[in-house]
């Protein structure tokens, strides 16, 4: 008797505590990112967070558009570039403050998305991405080019752009700078999330899964194409003009390859499809270059009195794409796709129907 | 309702619709028959604004020519959603459900323009009155379903949309003989609940035993119409297109 009632209490304790939604996972994940600055890990730490989310909306606003509609893109460094560089403009030029910079940076994005939107309905698949690949290569030459350095800045770009708290002494501009960019990534986040699942993500997928059938359906394609390349632009700028303001700089790497893969490398790592993945994407990422191989390791050669070799820089690059490589080739779902997946089989096998009887049936064996 | 004048179509300079002449009156069951290659999804692709639409990877759009009136209205311009909402509702070549929805979802998204929810609930379990196995496999992935079922599937998402006019593309295609006969009889019961239909077959023997008036296709050309007993009486057209 009494050991059945403790039966009964573990298996519902154990019902539960697996049960737990990926919703309130990722509430737990912000929970815990909210309390990192009081864990005193020091302004660099603080620095490399702040980049993961910057990363982290830039990430999500290329999976809407890819993951979910299937418009393969390989230049998001445009929107990403276009940010910046709105930003910069403002500021050189008419000395906007950045409440105003950071709207216009974002509206400026969306509008570039959507007329890219439109000779990008023309072609799929691999030449959709090379095309797409191209735009930022033209902006990026474009912004380099002598003639127009007066304006653009040349190589350099835009140096000293406002930071967002001058006010405040370092260590806690920091701080607030990392509340207001996780607020941001917050924000985005959850708005993208109720995007891809609203009807409207619901349309999204129907065109990745099938065009003519969604047009049977009486899908105006092109206008839903339109709406992704714009919604995700608009997010993208917004990460590039927070980069220029967090870095203080917009310089002609914004519009490079390197920024045009980063969010292809982030989504598949975190689960291409999913919005939720490419954030933890970014901080796996985060934590894999830019802490465990440019800070860990040189440490923990020094402890034992080594130094590392200058070439190391190179090596890095390689140790990290092999990482990568292995994870995404581990896991071709993404990280955080295979986590869900595991509670989610969890969830499933204590489905609500199942578990009654099953208890029931454990509790009559044992009684008699 | 339908009436169609000089329809012709060319793909890349090739001709695949030439001067097709068609009509189809309220309430009609009406059946295109021809081989392979004959134009006959063309025919159905063009009536609903599908084949001038952009197709991403294509060169060259297909241009077409002539007249299609819908109700006395002008629709050779319109964008294939456009003429959805008219209620002309094609039901596609090779089923293409959506591999990565449910069955709901499939049907769903044929509701998609609708916006009476009400009746929406309504035709959905009309739907599974007359397709009792989507019911069943309501929440099953469709790419998971056989291909009986994924053209009832396809059927019933065209239901889903309220058609007025129902375009139908071989869908008997690859089915076994026996389902090919469910199939039909459902065809037959949306047409008696008053939609009036245009389907396109490869088939003869199926579109001879169903439809009110018959079109023969070959090779881009209307040969001639008519309603069975008539085309059966000539012995050219019997033997020839017919192949009975
Ligand atoms: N997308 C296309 N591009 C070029 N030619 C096509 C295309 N689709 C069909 N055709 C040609 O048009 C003709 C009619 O094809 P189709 O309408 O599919 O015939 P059916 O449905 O009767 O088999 C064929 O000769 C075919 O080769
Ligand atoms: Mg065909």
């Amino acid at each position: 008797m009494v050991r059945s009632y403790f039966r009964r209490a573990y298996s519902s304790f154990t019902a539960h505590v697996f049960d737990i939604p990926p919703r309130f996972m990722a509430f737990l994940f912000f929970l815990l990112l909210l309390t990192v600055p009081a864990m005193q890990l020091g302004s660099y730490v603080l620095r490399l967070l702040i980049m993961a989310n910057i990363f982290a909306i830039f990430a999500v606003s290329w999976d809407l558009l890819v993951g979910r509609t299937g418009q393969i893109s390989l230049g998001h460094a445009l929107f990403f570039g276009i940010g910046g560089y709105t930003s910069g403009l403002l500021f050189q030029f008419f000395a906007l403050p950045i409440w105003v910079t950071i709207p216009a940076a974002v509206a400026i994005g969306a509008l570039a998305g959507f007329l890219i939107g439109f000779p990008c309905l023309r072609v799929k698949g691999p030449y959709l991405a090379l095309i797409t690949m191209a735009f930022p290569l033209i902006l990026s030459n474009l912004v380099k080019w002598s003639p127009l350095e007066p304006i653009f800045g040349g190589e350099l770009g835009f140096r000293s752009l406002p930071p967002f708290f001058p006010f405040l002494p370092f260590t806690q501009a920091i701080m607030a700078e990392y509340y207001l960019i996780l607020l941001l990534l917050f924000v985005s986040s959850i708005v993208i999330y109720k995007i891809a699942n609203s009807k409207t993500g619901i349309v999204f997928v129907s065109i990745l899964d099938d065009e003519v059938a969604s047009k049977a359906c009486g899908i105006n394609v092109t206008r839903y194409k339109i709406f992704a390349f714009t919604i995700s632009s608009f997010f993208a700028s917004l990460a590039g003009c927070l980069q220029a303001h967090i870095l203080k700089l917009a310089n002609p790497p914004m519009f490079s390859l390197d920024i045009s893969f980063l969010p292809v490398i982030l989504t598949f790592l975190g689960g291409i499809g999913t919005i939720y993945g490419p954030i933890v994407g970014s901080y796996i990422y985060v934590i894999l270059d830019r802490y465990i191989m440019s800070i860990l390791l040189p440490k923990a050669f020094e402890s034992v009195g080594w130094t590392l070799p200058r070439e190391f820089d190179f090596a890095k690059l390689l140790i990290f794409t092999l990482i990568v490589l292995v994870l995404i080739i581990k896991w071709p779902r993404g990280l955080a796709r295979f986590a869900t997946d595991e509670l989610q089989n969890l969830e499933e096998a204590r489905d609500l129907d199942e578990r009654g009887p099953r208890i029931w049936k454990r509790y009559k064996k044992t009684k008699h | 309702m339908l009436e169609v004048q000089d329809l012709t179509v060319h793909y890349d300079g090739a001709m695949a619709l030439n001067r097709v002449n068609l009509e189809v009156g309220d309430g009609q069951f009406v059946g295109v028959v021809g081989p392979n290659g004959s134009g006959k999804s063309t025919l159905l692709r063009a009536l609903s604004g599908i084949l001038t639409e952009v197709e991403p990877g294509k060169k060259e759009r297909p241009s077409l020519s002539g007249s299609i009136l819908f109700e006395g209205k002008e629709i050779s311009k319109l964008k294939a959603w456009q003429i959805t909402k008219l209620g002309i509702i094609h039901c596609p070549e090779r089923r293409r459900p959506f591999a990565e929805m449910t069955t709901l979802e499939n049907l769903e998204m044929g509701a998609y323009l609708r916006k009476d929810k009400k009746d929406v609930r309504k035709d959905l379990e009309r739907v599974y009155e007359l397709f009792p196995i989507l019911k069943e496999r309501a929440n099953q992935m469709s790419r998971t379903l056989s291909g009986g079922e994924q053209q009832m599937l396809a059927i019933a998402r065209a239901l889903m949309s309220k058609p007025k006019l129902l375009l139908i593309d071989e869908p008997s295609l690859g089915l076994a003989p026996i389902l090919k006969e469910t199939v039909l009889k459902t065809i037959k019961e949306i047409w008696s609940s008053g939609v009036t239909i245009l389907l396109v077959e490869q088939d003869v023997a199926i579109t001879l035993a169903t439809a009110q008036k018959i079109y023969i296709l070959a090779h881009g050309r209307m040969v001639t119409h008519g309603a069975k007993e008539e085309l059966m009486k000539d012995r050219d057209i019997r033997e020839v297109y017919l192949g009975l």
